[in-house]
């Protein structure tokens, strides 16, 4: 690793721990599902940015990416389908807040 | 051969799909052919056709997928559930076109879980417990119910969260190590004593693992989405689905790829022995039959990792075992709660009782399996758990073996506790019309019954022949 790269390494690093504490306080505080989806989207980004910074510092940028190509289908099929439960919830109760819709304990 | 497993029922799955007139009617079938066919195939080929030396196919298509002893019984595992699955889905989902779409889930899930327990890469890993992951949501969510679909959500929310646990963890590796698959790993592990890094990533992907699975700390998720699931779905998720993408994944990397260290084998102690009280004692005060049946894969899930925990070849044999044992007979306690579910019409336990007179194969197949969860000789879930209990007292472990030993009492009180507002005693009003379900519904519960009862007897003769030959994995 360059000099360079070592100082961006932490700086890069930094913000990742950034977008992951912005996905955990959003999917924490908020009482809306929509909300809950849009903070597992930028916990997901987090953990794709570790994944480009692990590839840069190492060397391996063309397997990062790689992975990553992989990782945005995949993720993009789950968000679909949670999207497409969040749709159905917002049918059946009429409203997308969490307080109420807990029938379930537990 | 393994990598005809992911692609067969890929194939087919885009052939019974397409738009000629009576393709969608095949679903069905095919879905049964292919599981009947896993099962078959895994339980009368040779070993070399797993090597994936002499495999053209590979040439084509490099999944890199191995299969050893431990995913032979997994795959064995994987079919035998599928197959009851379908049975259940069979009798329970009237329309036609909705029978079609559940099998299509289960030909993607097969795939799916056949892909997590032949894999030797994480990144690989990672997609096929996604695959796995989706297609469940699907399924629980299948008839739209309020219930189903808070369950689905509350799956979801945390099954994501594990994921990205997995991907950082898969990240931190990266960076050691270079690559992902299970060897780069290993060498760096290898290589890196005690490096920080590498520990922080086995923590991560344990902890992913323990959501997905379904432990105690996050097993939240687990009782509703079983619950309220279709009756077919919760046989399959139940079954086998969090059975392998959480604690066959724990297995195999904890095992194959991180390697046993001091502090791994504590959590997974601790994390084990409270999974099996709050299972257990959450499952006593439950009214409800399937989510009592929840609460019992929690506790048993904990003996499995729990033996895990103490890191030793009969440890690990004592899991393998028991996570091929709890698949078949919880697969069939949610069989026979489908049969109840049917014919009586609901899941009250309170509402139930002296079905065993109207109901006898339900009953008494359900017997066997409680008994057999309890650990009663001589039935198949007795000789896991004394193997679980013998590898912890080996291992230095007297307290948690004897903790092991008292939570299989706890087992066998909430199980006559269902056998009796169930089955047991005068029939409860209302019930006098019940009669046994279709003859379709009670084949998967004998089936499992036979095979429970069937390993119980013959387990000196599996146990030279399969079980330690098993090991050598290790």
């Amino acid at each position: 690793m360059s000099k360079d790269a070592a100082s961006l390494f932490w700086l890069y690093n930094t913000f990742v721990i950034l977008v992951f504490l912005c996905g955990i306080y959003l999917v924490a505080v908020t009482k809306n599902l929509i909300k809950v989806l849009i903070g597992l989207e930028l916990l997901t980004k987090a953990a794709t940015l570790l994944i480009i910074v692990a590839g840069y510092s190492t060397g391996h940028i063309a397997t990062a990416q790689a992975l990553i190509i992989n990782l945005i289908v995949v993720e993009v099929v789950v968000i679909a389908v949670a999207a497409g439960v969040v749709l159905s919830i917002r049918k059946k109760y009429g409203s997308l807040n969490v307080k109420n819709i807990s029938n379930l304990k537990g | 051969m393994t990598t005809l497993l992911i692609l067969v029922p890929l194939i087919g799955l885009i052939l019974v799909n397409l738009p000629f007139k009576n393709a969608r009617r095949t679903t069905f079938w095919y879905a049964v052919m292919l599981s009947l066919m896993q099962a078959y195939i895994v339980l009368t080929s040779d070993k070399i056709i797993w090597e994936g030396h002499f495999d053209p196919i590979e040439e084509y298509f490099k999944f890199n997928l191995k299969a050893d002893n431990l995913t032979l019984v997994m795959l064995l595992s994987i079919g035998i559930v599928a197959f009851c699955a379908l049975m259940v889905a069979k009798h329970m989902i009237k329309d036609e076109g909705d029978l079609a779409n559940f099998s299509n889930l289960i030909i993607i899930i097969l795939a799916g879980m056949n892909g997590v327990v032949m894999t030797t890469d994480v990144f690989t890993l990672y997609i096929f417990l996604e695959i796995t992951a989706v297609t469940s949501f699907i399924m629980i969510a299948f008839f739209r119910d309020k219930d189903a679909l808070e369950g689905s959500f509350k799956y979801i929310v945390l099954s994501a969260v594990a994921t990205v646990l997995l991907l950082a963890s898969i990240a931190l590796v990266f960076m050691v190590s270079g690559g992902t698959s299970f060897e780069a790993i290993n060498r760096a592990v290898h290589a890196n004593n005690e490096n920080l890094i590498l520990t922080a990533a086995l923590a991560l992907f344990t902890a992913g693992l323990l959501i997905k699975g379904g432990l105690v700390p996050f097993h939240g998720w687990l009782p509703d989405a079983y619950s309220s699931a279709p009756a077919p779905a919760s046989v399959i998720l139940a079954g086998i689905v969090t059975k392998t993408t959480g604690i066959y994944s724990l297995i195999r990397i904890v095992n194959n790829v991180f390697g046993f260290s001091g502090s791994i084998k504590n959590i997974l102690l601790f994390v084990g022995i409270i999974t099996i009280f709050v299972g257990a004692l959450a499952a006593l005060g439950q009214k409800d039959f399937k989510r009592m049946l929840a609460y019992s894969s929690i506790s048993q899930v904990g003996y499995i990792v729990i033996s895990l925990g103490t890191g030793t070849e009969l440890g690990l044999i004592g899991a393998m075992f028991h996570l091929f044992n709890h698949s078949i007979f919880k697969a069939q306690l949610f069989v026979n709660s489908a049969a109840v579910e049917k014919q009586a019409g609901t899941r009250d336990l309170d509402k139930m009782g002296g079905f065993s007179k109207k109901m006898p194969f339900t009953g008494l197949t359900s017997l066997i399996a409680c008994l057999s969860t309890a650990g009663i000789p001589p039935l198949a879930g007795f000789w896991s758990k004394l193997i679980i209990i013998v590898a912890l007292w080996n291992s230095g472990h007297p307290v948690f073996a004897g903790a092991a030993v008292l939570a299989s009492v706890i087992t066998l009180g909430y199980f006559l506790v269902l056998q009796r507002k169930a089955f047991f005693g005068k029939l409860a009003e209302g019930y006098e019309q019940l009669c046994e379900a279709e003859f379709g519904l009670i084949l998967p519960a004998i089936i499992l019954t036979l095979i429970t009862v069937a390993v119980g007897l013959l387990f000196p003769l599996l146990s030279n022949n399969t079980l330690i030959p098993m090991s050598h994995i290790f």
